[in-house]
């Protein structure tokens, strides 16, 4: 007994799926956990996750100014492009009638940048989280649904698919975005109605494999159900896939929301990083080499995706183990 | 080539032109949802109501909607996209054809550049599997991949464009050079040209190389392990011939195919970066058709890229057919 | 001078939970010419041993300690690069999985001139010519050098890997389990060409298997491994005449033999040591009927216990008298028995149903099968299906006995494949593969019956269909009065309840998430049964039927913990946990060690006897079918071609496929050497219909009758019946010539 698992141990294992135990809710929650404990950027990624979360909830507790009001002087004018005060040379506010204590300096318009960049945290978590359930969900039931059944069922939803696969998805986007009334939702509604695509054919493809071992047979000769063989034997064993897909589709869906905003069809009331990027193109920040107001959007939105990269490897290593990182 | 291989190009064919049928009829309901007249840019507040039917009229606008469809499908079908509202009425499809050979350029040499670094660089890594230069070397390539195109773009601008001034900023070429280069041929043998090309590129191999790398590595990994290749260690072949020849040879069918599918992606996904780079392509026309309502020149845009997605995803297909003897004699197999 | 001389060599896994000495100690010498069959069990090291001598462990895996000479060089003293040039010109390997190693996206005409001229120094034409040669050599024809992997049957890749392994004339082969995952008939054949080609060019052979007749049939000494020892060393005849360890004898007497068929096949009880922590005695000690206190304390050594035989064993002085009491496969229980009891037993779960006759022979159980019902669902017999229904109240069950459980009439299924609007899309031409065609047998409860034929032959096909897991295409299934096809939702269940499968791969079989409480209990809640302690105490007899003692133990085990012997009980178990009618065991220890083998044959045989089940075996191998069933029929091209009583069929085969498949089977005896075949390997795929016999193209009987007349069923009074051309009107059609045949 005890042989047999330590010999199998010098064989590298099947590229199916490995599960260790447990019923179908305990078995996901420890295979999150085991993916959290064995990959520590998968944890850095969730800790990255979680410090802008709560950064985004109290954002307006953390954020000094309103990130949409321009910011005024004692003159009552704007305060234009201020430099951030560690970098502002000393006595030039004073000159100017405000006192610099912007982190990240003003806006072209004098919007507080800092404001702005806490302000944004809450569009690219709601967007990449919202998405990626979208998206994980409608890939999960598509291919649950086509795997199973096969047949018609499986021939309209892969060609579904297959039309999905031939819509251009940032053009889509656009075209969404420039039609519906402007709101971050739109990248959701887009994302959704296109994404699924991928984890559909991966979760379909992965049923199509799991409906064929010998333990799904047997419980079909012992009377189960279909609704029962899809429940209790194949859902538990596709929804880390559906998991290791969410986690990518929230990367996608962070990114994609910043490349719409930054070409200016999302909604200007709402701050998000994309749209503070476009804003600081158009204002031509560039050419002032303005680092102070270009940099930490960008790198806040690749610190979000990363951490959905790096959550999304996790699963990949604990579910397909042949690629293990040794 | 074989009936059954002939067989499986041409069903494949067919279902790719009716997966663009859908794709064209989801086109026309979409631009039927936009929110505002599709005129609305062209008619003035001055115009009579005689006028505005004329314009309609004149669009086809003024006819039942299912009507308008078969007008549409019969318009697509002979090539003619239509005349645009903003360019002083040029027709679509002359302005889409300027537009497509630069967003070519751009597409190919990037994906050249980043499929090449990033094959190579797959095999190192999967031969460096669990060291120190692996770990660093996937992580950095993470971190292009999760930068936002437009944002490292706006980087290497405000460092090689605008502190340096070592490149230039935007565009294919001084304002006025772009109307001298009578033919492509004339384009691409022009250093300008080139010169522009240079930011757009990188950026868009930056974090185009991701893809091929972490495939690469994972293929390899996957290949490594099987039989066929314990089987050439064991017959004493060199570990180079090992890793090249019977891995990577292997390894590389799947990254071929998302280099196929790469080239209709990039094409459809450079929006972002020629908006940034200002590069006349497909994409930087289809945003601006977009923002100022030019409707015929936006479903136009749209429907070119979406023709060449939909066309290279069924060479991928066809390519891996071909490529694999194994796909290739399954639908052969069935056909005999 | 001996070839390979390989000295206390150790190999040690490095794995995440402890280090596993795979290899502990192995010595071993291999003179020139010699062919060498090293026998073992999986886990015990061979493979190990394998990649130690070539040097390709994988990277967990490394050599303690020890010695490996090849024609006096020291192996592990050499540099990498001169051992990469030894490879394959002075050492060549079939590896296991051989199937696997060729490349798919290469010819394997490539393949092999890309050997010759890279490791062989050939120059183009010359390996060209090589190449053709080799193949002639293994007996494939040269049109398929330019063939890819995939247009090869098994046999024939598995030709090519040898062709490929003499490509460069090495001074030694190993081959790890060359004909392993092959029908008989290709296994036959494969084995000829080692053994010619053993001849012809005066190889050296190590061979490593854990099938003793393949040793038996290619190899003139033995040595036995265990737990990563050496137990015994032989030459061949000796060995299989009288074995010197007492788990060479239980490995010889766990094999069912054609020729000498046994009431009882001993059964090894228990598993191997955990090679983590060896025990400081004897390895086997644990599972020896032999053993006494000094096994378990005393670490035997490879000791001369006569003419040049070599056994570790401390009462190897004895084995004469042992080899006697070793025919008695009680003596092999009680070893499982001693050890159940060493672990606390439980009380017996005291059942409400435990009144059941289950221990007679015959099946009075028909009353214990309400309760598959009522207790269920209020005493109703809704579960059940129809027939008892049908039966007026107060009759007795011994009617019914005399009825068929199961009629197959004129049974057909076809899948139709590349078919349908999606298909079409895609070009697909759709193609019809008759699987099963007119098949029609019957079953009478208690019966069993088995299924043979190679591969392809329709044989597990048929058995999806008894359980309905597919539906047939043409002719009816009856089970106990009730058309299959015609069956409601609740009548379905209710056959759902009686009807069980056994599945080819326990590792598969069980849902890897399942505790085995969990697996043995969905078929119990599926059916109703609401009280949990009920479904407990049903839960813990049955595994306590299978001897899975003490069953508490094993109730929240996950099957990973578990090795495949347990599982494929565990497997038994579920099939039996609604106490069925009638049990279809598909292949049930093809993927199981050989000393587990005869526990769980025996274990469901008996089973089968106490609960009146009817089962149908199906299986490739004809000995197992012979120990365990009434009846076979043997299946070719999806029509079953000889049914009849068990020994009529294996004893007095009338089809000439039958007589083939029985001759192929290589016999555990060096002394008997498999006459050769006259039936070509490679069963065709079954995708059109024949006018006259299916076996035509490969019969070395063929008459002109054979190709356009449907050949009638011919049978005796008991029911031996064989579907041939041979005893029918048409006996006298003339011949045709076979290679004439061959050649179309």
């Amino acid at each position: 007994m005890q042989q047999e698992a330590s010999v199998r141990g010098d064989q590298p294992s099947k590229a199916t799926m490995e599960f260790r135990q447990g019923s179908a809710i305990r078995q996901l929650w420890e295979t999150n956990l085991e993916v959290f404990q064995r990959d520590k950027m998968a944890l850095f990624g969730l800790f990255i996750f979680a410090v802008f979360a709560i950064v985004a909830i109290f954002a307006p507790q953390i954020a000094p100014n309103d990130p949409l009001t321009p910011l005024k002087n004692n003159e009552g004018d704007w305060i234009k492009d201020a430099m951030p005060y560690w970098l502002a040379e000393a006595g030039e506010d004073e000159a100017e009638g405000y006192v610099n204590n912007f982190l990240l300096g003003t806006t072209n318009i004098g919007r507080d940048i800092y404001s702005q960049l806490i302000h944004g945290s809450r569009s690219a978590l709601l967007v990449g989280f919202s998405a990626a359930a979208a998206v994980a969900v409608i890939g999960t039931v598509v291919g649950l649904l086509a795997g199973y059944y096969g047949g018609w069922v499986d021939a309209i939803l892969m060609r579904a698919a297959d039309v999905a696969f031939g819509i251009p998805f940032i053009p889509f986007i656009i075209v969404i975005s420039a039609f519906l009334d402007p709101s971050i939702w739109n990248v959701v509604v887009a994302m959704a109605a296109l994404l699924w695509r991928d984890t559909g054919r991966v979760i379909r493809s992965q049923v199509l494999v799991i409906k064929e071992q010998a333990f799904v047979s047997a419980a079909r000769v012992s009377g189960a159900s279909d609704l029962r063989i899809i429940f209790v034997y194949i859902a538990p064993s596709i929804l880390p896939l559906s998991f290791l897909y969410g986690s990518f589709a929230i990367a996608w869906a962070i990114l994609t929301e910043a490349s719409v905003s930054f070409l200016g069809f999302s909604d200007p009331e709402t701050i998000s990083w994309g749209f503070m990027l476009q804003d600081a193109f158009n204002s031509l920040a560039l050419s002032r080499e303005a680092f102070y107001w270009i940099v930490p959007p960008g790198l806040c939105i690749m610190l979000t995706v990363m951490a959905g990269f790096f959550i999304g490897r996790g699963y990949e290593e604990v579910l397909f183990p042949r690629l293990r990182r040794m | 080539m074989s009936r059954g291989v002939a067989f499986y190009i041409l069903g494949r064919f067919l279902q790719s032109v009716m997966v663009l049928w859908i794709i064209v009829t989801l086109l026309f309901l979409l631009f039927r949802l936009a929110p505002t007249n599709p005129l609305a840019s062209y008619i003035d507040t001055t115009f009579t109501k005689q006028q505005e039917a004329a314009l309609l009229a004149r669009f086809g606008l003024d006819k039942p909607l299912g009507e308008q469809y078969i007008i549409y499908l019969v318009n697509l079908l002979k090539l003619d996209l239509g005349d645009t509202f903003s360019y002083s009425g040029k027709s679509v499809l002359d302005l889409l054809g300027a537009d497509l050979p630069n967003t070519i350029y751009l597409t190919l040499t990037s994906l050249l550049l980043a499929y090449a670094v990033g094959v190579l660089g797959g095999i190192v890594m999967a031969a460096m599997r669990g060291s120190m230069v692996e770990r660093v070397g996937t992580t950095f390539t993470l971190m292009t991949r999760a930068a936002p195109q437009f944002w490292v773009g706006m980087l290497l601008l405000t460092f090689f464009a605008f502190q340096w001034k070592l490149l230039p900023s935007s565009g294919i070429g001084p304002p006025m050079v772009r109307y001298r280069w009578e033919t492509e041929w004339d384009k691409l043998m022009s250093p300008v040209f080139w010169r522009h090309m240079i930011l757009p590129t990188f950026t868009l191999a930056l974090y185009l190389h991701g893809l091929p790398l972490l495939l690469m590595r994972s293929n390899m990994l996957e290949v490594l392990d099987q039989d066929y290749v314990t089987m050439s260690r064991l017959a004493g072949y060199s570990e180079w011939r090992v890793m090249i020849q019977t891995a990577a040879r292997n390894a590389m069918l799947p990254v071929l195919t998302a280099l196929t599918l790469g080239i209709g992606y990039s094409i459809g996904g450079n929006v972002v970066i020629e908006h940034v780079f200002s590069w006349p392509g497909l994409g930087r026309t289809l945003v601006r058709a977009v923002q100022q309502a030019d409707y015929p020149l936006a479903q136009g845009a749209f429907f070119l890229i979406a023709v060449i997605i939909v066309f290279m995803n069924f060479i991928a297909d066809i390519m891996y057919s071909l490529l694999d003897p194994r796909v290739g004699a399954s639908a052969q197999a069935q056909a005999s | 001078m001996s070839i390979l001389s390989i000295r206390d060599l150790k190999v040690n896994y490095e794995t995440q939970d402890g280090t596993v000495q795979a290899v502990d100690g192995v010595s071993l010498d291999l003179e020139e010419g010699q062919h060498l069959g090293l026998i073992g069990e999986s886990g015990c090291g061979k493979t190990t041993l394998l990649k130690a001598i070539v040097q390709v462990l994988p990277r967990n895996g490394h050599i303690v300690s020890g010695e490996i000479k090849f024609q006096g060089m020291d192996l592990l003293k050499l540099p990498p690069a001169e051992m990469r040039q030894l490879r394959w010109r002075e050492i060549a390997t079939i590896p296991q999985a051989s199937m696997d190693s060729l490349n798919p996206v290469q010819r394997v005409g490539s393949q092999l001139t890309k050997l010759l001229r890279v490791r062989g120094g050939y120059r183009k034409k010359a390996a060209r010519k090589r190449a053709v040669d080799l193949f002639d050599m293994v007996g494939l024809d040269t049109e398929r050098l330019m063939h890819y992997p995939h247009e090869f049957s098994g046999g024939m890749k598995q030709r090519a890997v040898i062709a490929m392994a003499l490509a460069l004339e090495p001074s030694l082969l190993i081959a790890d389990e060359p004909v392993t995952a092959l029908d008989v008939i290709v296994q036959h054949q494969i084995l000829e060409v080692l053994r010619e080609l053993e001849r012809e060019l005066n190889l050296t052979v190590m061979l490593i298997t854990h099938d003793i007749s393949v040793v038996a049939q290619v190899c003139d000494s033995v040595s036995v491994m265990y737990a990563g020892r050496i137990v015994e060393e032989a030459a061949a005849e000796p060995f299989f005449a009288s074995p010197a360890h007492p788990y060479s004898l239980g490995l010889q007497q766990a094999f069912p033999n054609l020729a000498r068929p046994r009431d009882e096949l001993v059964s090894i009880e228990g598993y191997p040591p955990d090679l983590r922590e060896p025990p400081s005695g004897c390895r086997f000690a644990e599972r020896c009927p032999f053993a006494q206190d000094d096994c378990h304390e005393t670490d035997p050594q490879l000791e001369v216990v006569g003419d040049g035989r070599l056994a570790a064993c401390l009462r190897s002085s004895e084995m004469d008298a042992l080899r006697i009491q070793a025919e008695d496969p009680t003596l092999w229980q009680n070893v499982e028995v001693a050890r159940g009891l060493s672990t606390p037993h439980p009380p017996a779960p005291s059942s409400p149903h435990e009144s059941l006759p289950f221990g007679g022979g015959r099946p009075t159980r028909r009353e214990g099968e309400t309760f598959v019902g009522s207790t269920t669902t209020d005493g109703s017999p809704s579960l059940s299906m129809g027939s008892r229904g049908h039966r007026p109240a107060g009759e007795g069950f011994g009617e019914g006995e005399n009825m068929p459980l199961l009629q197959m009439n004129d049974v057909s299924k076809q899948f139709k494949i590349g078919g349908g609007l999606a298909g079409l899309l895609r070009g697909d031409k759709e193609q019809t593969v008759y699987a099963v065609n007119n098949i029609s047998f019957t079953l009478r409860r208690g019966e069993s019956l088995g299924l043979a034929g190679e591969s392809g032959c329709g044989k597990s096909t048929t058995g999806k269909l008894l359980v309905k897991l597919l539906d047939a295409s043409d002719g009816s299934i009856v089970f106990d009065g009730d058309d299959l096809a015609r069956v409601d939702d609740k009548k379905l269940l209710g056959f759902r309840s009686r009807v069980q499968l056994m599945f080819q791969n326990p590792f598969e079989a069980l849902n890897p998430r399942f505790t085995l409480y969990r697996s043995l209990t969905e078929p119990l809640i599926i059916h109703g049964w609401k009280d949990e302690s009920e479904r407990t105490q049903r839960v813990v007899e049955t595994l306590d039927r299978v001897n899975l003692r003490p069953a508490e133990v094993f109730l929240d085990k996950y099957p990973h913990q578990l090795s495949g012997g347990q599982l494929q009980r565990v497997v038994l178990a579920r099939a039996l946990v609604l106490h069925p009618d009638f049990l279809v065991a598909d292949e049930p220890v093809s993927m199981l060690d050989v000393s587990v083998r005869a526990g769980i044959l025996n274990t469901t045989r008996r089973l089968a006897r106490e609960l009146g089940l009817a089962t149908v075996y199906i299986s490739h191998d004809l000995s197992l079918l012979q120990y365990t069933c009434d009846r076979i029929a043997i299946m070719y091209l999806g029509e079953i071609v000889e049914i009849g009583p068990s020994n009529e069929v294996i004893n007095n085969p009338q089809h000439p496929y039958t007589q083939a498949l029985i001759a192929a089977v290589p016999a555990p005896d060096p002394t008997i050497e498999n006459p050769p075949l006259r039936i070509r390997e490679g069963v065709p795929r079954p995708t059109e219909q024949f006018i006259g016999c299916p076996f035509a193209q490969r019969c070395p009987e063929v008459m002109e009758a054979c190709l356009e007349i449907r050949p009638p069923v011919i049978g005796d009074e008991r029911g031996h019946q064989a579907q041939c051309h041979l005893y029918g009107e048409h006996r006298d059609s003339p011949k045709l010539n076979r290679e004439a045949q061959l050649a179309r």
